[in-house]
């Protein structure tokens, strides 16, 4: 504890600061941020010249006065919660299985108003030009004959689906449910990094996450006027009635893979939130290209299926037919516009890393709009200059194989040897279309609890987009967050955590 | 309400109930062995056995049996598999349960599938069972009051009662049927001290003291837990709740389709509620009870042909 730092402790005791700290603290300096680093990369809390921005204020006062004994209870009272609620993967070893949190971190992320509303605005527009390019792709073609995108690029992609070609989709809506990774770069504004159209998932994370930091942080939680999320699930539900629009009572089901699926706490808490079933494809029979589920008291019709559940996998008399996931004869009653799936099949064709570099020319194209929200400069190999560029620039790119995800198939330049490095170049000009290059970009960074202390760890920042009659943010959404030090690696399966992310009510 | 759903809820009260008996068993044994001769308490022990794994004990040590029917993980009836099974049934329909429910069954699960003999074997082992005893019983409240008594909560009543059903039918039948047709070393017929520990074992001494006072004589403890309409343990008591139970699940499904349940269940009821126990000795209250415990599985049989696992077929 710092000389002349109040050491008050009891929970109320922190409203009775002054709001504005009377002079900033830097990192390094005070106790709980030791260990803080500044780096090139821009720092959510701290400015370049180490004081607190003002957004960051109420938590700094907290931090400075609560023991380090008092952090680790909280962060500990969080774990502990995670792991009741069964927030958990299993570990197997000789024989004996344990459970595991996913890691939480218990210090909030924090955005002002002013910056979310703009990031707001700009993710409306791209899942707007993002549908209605679908809608396109499986109609008639038009930013195809115009030579927008290059017409290989998407009939090409193994995941464009020929079956989706003249299938209705309500409100032409194809992507109802999309989960875009932004990052913050170095001179502090958003930009994104992918879409992810298919079934992304993280938003249980979000929502129990902001479950345990506002038990851990009352009175700052308060105090700092944070937008609220908990309408997450109203939202969503609203959103897939809205894909049945003259009918009363639609029946409504959450299609898992199952209890050994990783996201399956995601696929139960939402159907517990929104109050509709959750099937899995043995529950599920179709008849006369209608869909019924078992019940003990017979079939039961259901008219929307928000299916977390891959395209490959959810009808294996289309699709691959090894799959015991799916439910056989689903797409010919979706088809038939018997059943509505959220999100529609064939959307993968879009997330691409490829596809990804036009949008904001797909943007301009159906909404004559500029994008409010930049893409990150990327490389596309398929392109001979650009190939070029990219060899002569191997150990300061990072190059990405097109239709991987999850942070596999790539090449981080910097940080890579000169093996590997001749390695991937070979790779790459074997195959250029399949490889996409963009430069490094530092990932913003935001107080983390750490060892015992804060310190600065880099994040990126997925909100959910919900897309149906009309468009649903809420604000915000889930912060994932690199725990190894100077990583730039979020992915929660290769040693990611998530965070709490505060919108402010400025 | 999901076929599915049904079967993980009937399942999972299932293992809890047996998880609760067998933790009593152990507890009480643990607990009685004490004022016993090492003879008597080895009987007994096989008798437990017995009556928890339907087999021969191989050995009448307290260590190595309580070691082999609590904490061996490979054994599916241990009292740390079946709260696993419990558990594992539990979080296949987690959005069905309670968050109540589910977080106090996840703690009793994570507080005790990583315990062993040795860790509970130095200090009072019979404190791990009661405490797990104390643990299944709020579990039991959770459930009752913030479980909506619909048909999820049906299905777990019909359940656990069958299941207890089937535990108390077997039990009795080890202390007063032919014990153990076919065991190398049969123990020989109860003591005194046995029925004490009988009714121990099936949370009956004082309800019954209440009933018939401190005279403990086998024909009013056969009585007893076989047909008393009022304590929970009884064999008769958990029929009606069977019976209760199969009127409130299904209600959406033609007669048609319940008739086979109903009829079973009906069958069951009447001869326990009917059933007198002067007319049972010797050979025929061991055909009663292997009876009841055979007119269980086909209840079983029953639910599952109509409500579960029925051919989608024949409902279209």
């Amino acid at each position: 504890m710092q000389k002349g730092v109040p050491s008050g402790l009891e929970l109320g005791v922190e409203d009775h600061h002054p709001s504005t700290p009377a002079k900033p603290v830097r990192p390094g300096e005070a106790a709980p941020y030791a260990h803080y680093e500044l780096s090139a990369a821009y720092d959510e809390m701290f400015t370049p010249k180490g004081h607190v921005r003002a957004h960051y204020g109420q938590l700094d006062l907290r931090l400075l006065t609560l023991e380090p004994d008092e952090l680790l209870r909280r962060q500990q009272a969080c774990e502990q919660s995670f792991l009741h609620q069964g927030i958990t993967f299993t570990v197997y070893s000789d024989n004996q299985s344990t459970e595991r949190i996913i890691p939480t971190d218990l210090l909030p992320r924090i955005v002002t108003g002013a910056e979310w509303d703009r990031v707001e605005r700009g993710l409306k527009q791209r899942i707007q030009a993002l549908n209605l390019f679908l809608r396109d792709i499986y109609a008639e073609g038009r930013v195809l004959k115009d030579g927008v995108i290059p017409r290989k690029l998407i009939l090409g992609s193994k995941h464009y689906r020929r079956e989706m070609r003249g299938v209705a989709v309500p409100h032409g809506s194809y992507v109802n449910v999309c989960g875009s990774d932004l990052i913050r770069c170095e001179d502090g504004h958003f930009a994104v990094l992918e879409d992810n159209l298919r079934v992304p998932s993280g938003v249980s994370y979000m929502l129990a996450n902001r479950d345990v930091v506002r038990r851990a942080f009352p009175n700052v939680f308060r105090a700092s006027r944070v937008r609220p999320i908990e309408q997450y699930p109203n939202e969503l539900l609203a959103t897939l009635k809205s894909l049945v629009p003259f009918q009363e009572d639609v029946s409504i089901a959450v299609l898992t893979p199952g209890v050994f699926n990783s996201a399956f706490f995601e696929h139960a808490f939402l159907a517990r939130q929104m109050g509709v079933e959750l099937v899995e494809g043995r529950d599920l029979l179709v008849n006369d290209n209608v869909v019924y589920a078992r019940t003990t008291s017979g079939l039961k019709r259901i008219d929307v299926i928000y299916r977390r559940v891959d395209d490959d996998f959810i009808d294996p008399l289309v699709f691959r037919e090894d799959s015991t996931l799916g439910v056989a004869g689903l797409f010919n009653a979706y088809r038939a516009g018997n059943v509505v799936l959220a999100n529609a099949l064939g959307t993968g064709v879009a997330d691409d890393k490829a596809v990804y570099a036009y949008v904001p020319r797909l943007i301009r194209y159906y909404l004559s709009e500029e994008p409010i929200l930049d893409n990150i400069e990327t490389f596309l190999c398929r392109e001979e200059k650009s190939l070029s560029h990219v060899l002569a620039n191997l150990d300061k790119l990072v190059v990405k194989a097109v239709g991987e995800s999850g942070g596999y198939g790539m090449l981080v330049g910097p940080h890579a040897s000169q093996g590997e490095r001749e390695e991937f170049a070979r790779k790459l000009k074997a195959d250029p279309e399949n490889y996409i290059a963009q430069p490094t970009i530092q990932l913003s960074t935001a107080p983390t609890y750490v060892n015992g202390g804060v310190e600065a760890r880099h994040v990126d920042l997925r909100p959910f987009i919900l897309h149906g009659e009309e468009t649903r943010i809420v604000p915000g959404g889930l912060t994932r967050v690199a725990l190894k030090k100077g990583s730039l690696v979020v992915n929660s399966s290769q040693g990611g955590g998530s965070k709490d992310t505060w919108v402010l009510n400025d | 309400m999901l076929a599915r759903v049904a079967d993980s809820l009937y399942w999972m009260a299932r293992y809890i109930e047996r998880a609760e008996h067998t933790a009593r068993l152990i507890a009480v044994k643990l607990e009685s062995m004490i004022e016993q001769s090492p003879e008597d308490a080895e009987n007994s022990w096989i008798r437990v056995v017995a009556a928890l794994t339907g087999e021969e004990a191989s050995t009448t040590d307290a260590h190595a049996i309580t070691q082999a029917i609590a904490f061996d993980r490979t054994n599916p009836s241990s009292l740390v598999s079946s709260l696993r099974f419990a558990r594992d049934n539990a979080r296949q329909i987690r959005e069905q349960l309670s968050t109540e429910m589910w977080e106090h069954l996840n703690r009793l699960y994570l507080s005790t599938h990583g315990e062993t003999i040795r860790s509970v074997w130095v200090h009072q082992p019979a404190q791990f069972f009661r405490q797990t005893l104390e643990d299944l019983f709020t579990l039991d409240g959770v459930t009752y009051s913030t479980l909506r008594h619909g048909e999820g909560w049906r299905f777990l009543e019909l359940g656990r009662y069958i299941e207890r059903a089937q535990l108390v039918s077997r039990l009795l039948d080890i202390h007063f049927g032919i014990v153990a047709p076919g065991y190398k070393n049969p123990p020989p017929p109860p003591k005194y001290f046995d029925w004490l520990v009988l009714l121990k074992f099936c949370a009956a001494f004082e309800p019954y003291c209440k009933e018939y006072t401190a005279d403990l004589r086998p024909e009013k403890i056969a009585q007893f837990l076989l047909f008393d309409a009022e304590f929970p343990h009884s064999v008769r008591f958990s029929v009606d709740r069977v019976v209760e139970s199969l009127a409130h699940v299904a209600t959406g499904a033609p007669p048609n389709r319940r008739a086979a349940c109903e009829r079973l269940a009906g069958r069951l009821k009447a001869s326990v509620d009917f059933g007198l126990i002067d007319e049972l000795s010797g050979d025929s209250i061991d055909n009663f009870l292997v009876n009841i415990t055979r007119q269980c599985e086909q209840i079983h049989d029953a639910v599952y042909k109509a409500y579960i696992a029925y051919d989608a077929e024949t409902v279209l």
